[in-house]
């Protein structure tokens, strides 16, 4: 009887062990998922991308049946929108044109701008709200890299986190935090030039994202929007990211920091574009001429 | 099929996971609170209560399994749902062993479980640093709601499995 009681000690120190081992070996910021985690990975994404189709179907006819309510006003309006973008889009042909004329002038074809849209779906979310991370039926087969910004139509909702073969990880904006920088322009209306800054964190009470800026600009308009620069390294320039909802200074009173408001919807996704950037990233170029 | 049934229905269960967000009552997290649905521990618990017997631990071994699994799809930190499943599991059986299973002490046994489990959860997360609630707030925004959803998913997969569970394991362990 002694005997095991010993064995059952001896078990639970070893399970804590290996518990204690997981999780050290987990927690640090891994470059890449090792292989086993990868096919477990696939192997759940793969049915979840079969059974839960059928499931966001029904969820999404049940939506539209909802919103069929409104349609008709809402055709409305957007019919007048409507005839104010043929205007714009004329504009938008004419300038890319012409930016495109010059850039061949200049022999400079690449830009920050440029990135190479992988269309993905969103097959799981994790059930647990403190990770805030879906999954994309996309993974590296596709093109897929750990830290490619990713997108909705209405503006950016976070970055890949890590990648299997055939689906990936994403991390949404409302879990950054300090490790997940990302450098941003705000659009100033008085000058010519753009306030810069970074998105440092959530704050998840007011479930806003903190803006720090790295120097101090006098007026900043309150619904002004904030885009990524593309000076991080990482995503393109452009990206929207959100809007300005309050301007202050941090709890020294030494920064100017502000609140900004998500443009996307992180609670309700169904159809994303992970963002390739087209222009390779210094780190890039050095891997390469070292090989 | 009285072999299979319990990893496939385990297995079902880790893949849907990923969509019961979408089951949770809007009302909820708009009042602030944070619900999560373990469709996957409740059926654990029915197989520890209604298919292991007294000296088979499968509910415990089906908890390491799928608690890693969990944690490698849903989570990307490996070990905390791992070892919250498998020492409420091995509780539950221990459990088993001195009480009278009927559908009364099944209620209580799995109140007992999944309050000691995701309260295992918590404390883990919060210890590593992933979150940073505190207890107090813990117990009103997530614990109680979590019991009162997950034991509609209980009562839910009670009806559905208990018959087809002790029914398999009479098969399994019975005859021979």
């Amino acid at each position: 009887m002694s005997f095991f009681r010993r064995k059952r000690l001896f078990t639970i120190l070893l399970s804590l062990v290996i518990l204690v081992g997981l999780i050290g070996f987990t927690i640090r910021d891994r470059e890449e998922l090792s292989s086993v985690e990868e096919f477990i990975q696939d192997t759940v994404g793969s049915f979840q991308n079969v059974f839960l189709r059928p499931v966001y179907y029904v969820v999404g006819v049940v939506n539209s049946i909802d919103e069929m309510k409104n349609v008709y006003e809402e055709n409305r309006v957007l019919k007048e929108n409507l005839s104010t973008y043929q205007q714009k889009l004329y504009e938008i042909q004419e300038l890319t044109k012409e930016n495109e004329e010059f850039r061949a002038l200049l022999d400079k074809t690449e830009t920050i701008t440029d990135y190479r849209p992988i269309q993905a779906t969103v097959i799981a979310r994790s059930p647990e709200d403190w990770f805030e991370q879906i999954t994309l039926n996309r993974g590296k087969q596709h093109g897929v890299e750990k830290d490619m910004a990713v997108i909705t139509a209405n503006g950016m909702i976070g970055k890949i986190q890590s990648t299997a073969q055939f689906s990936s990880t994403v991390l949404l904006l409302n879990g950054f935090d300090r490790s997940n920088r990302i450098s941003v322009n705000v659009d100033l209306p008085e000058t010519d030039n753009d306030a810069r800054g970074f998105i440092l964190g959530y704050d998840a009470e007011r479930q806003q994202l903190l803006l720090e800026f790295t120097d101090s600009y006098e007026d900043i308009p309150l619904e002004a929007t904030v885009f990524s620069s593309g000076l991080g390294g990482v995503f393109p320039k452009g990206l929207e990211i959100g809007s300005i909802e309050e301007v202050t200074t941090d709890q020294y009173g030494l920064t100017q920091i502000a609140y900004v408001k998500p443009s996307a919807d992180v609670e309700n996704l169904n159809h994303v574009i992970i963002v390739d950037r087209t222009l390779t990233t210094r780190d890039e170029i050095v891997e390469g001429e070292s090989e | 099929m009285s072999r299979l049934f319990p990893p496939l229905i385990l297995f079902i269960l880790v893949v849907l996971q990923g969509a019961n967000f979408l089951l949770i009552p809007d009302i909820l997290p708009a009042n602030g609170f944070t619900v999560v649905i373990h469709g996957v521990f409740v059926f654990l618990v029915l197989i520890g209560l209604y298919y292991d017997q007294e000296t088979t631990y499968h509910g415990f071994l089906y908890a390491i399994i799928s608690g890693l699994m969990m944690d490698i799809v849903y989570a990307n930190i490996i070990g905390v749902y791992m070892f919250s499943y498998a020492v409420t599991l091995y509780l539950v059986h221990y459990l088993r062993k001195i009480l009278h299973v009927n559908f009364y002490v099944s209620s209580f046994v799995f109140f007992l479980a999944i309050s000691l489990m995701d309260f295992l959860i918590f404390e883990l997360y919060r210890f590593i640093g992933v979150i940073s609630l505190t207890t107090v707030e813990y117990f009103e925004q997530r614990l109680l709601m979590t019991l009162a959803v997950n034991y509609v998913v209980f009562l839910i997969q009670f009806v559905l499995f208990k018959r087809l569970l002790t029914r398999y394991s009479l098969q399994r362990f019975e005859q021979k």
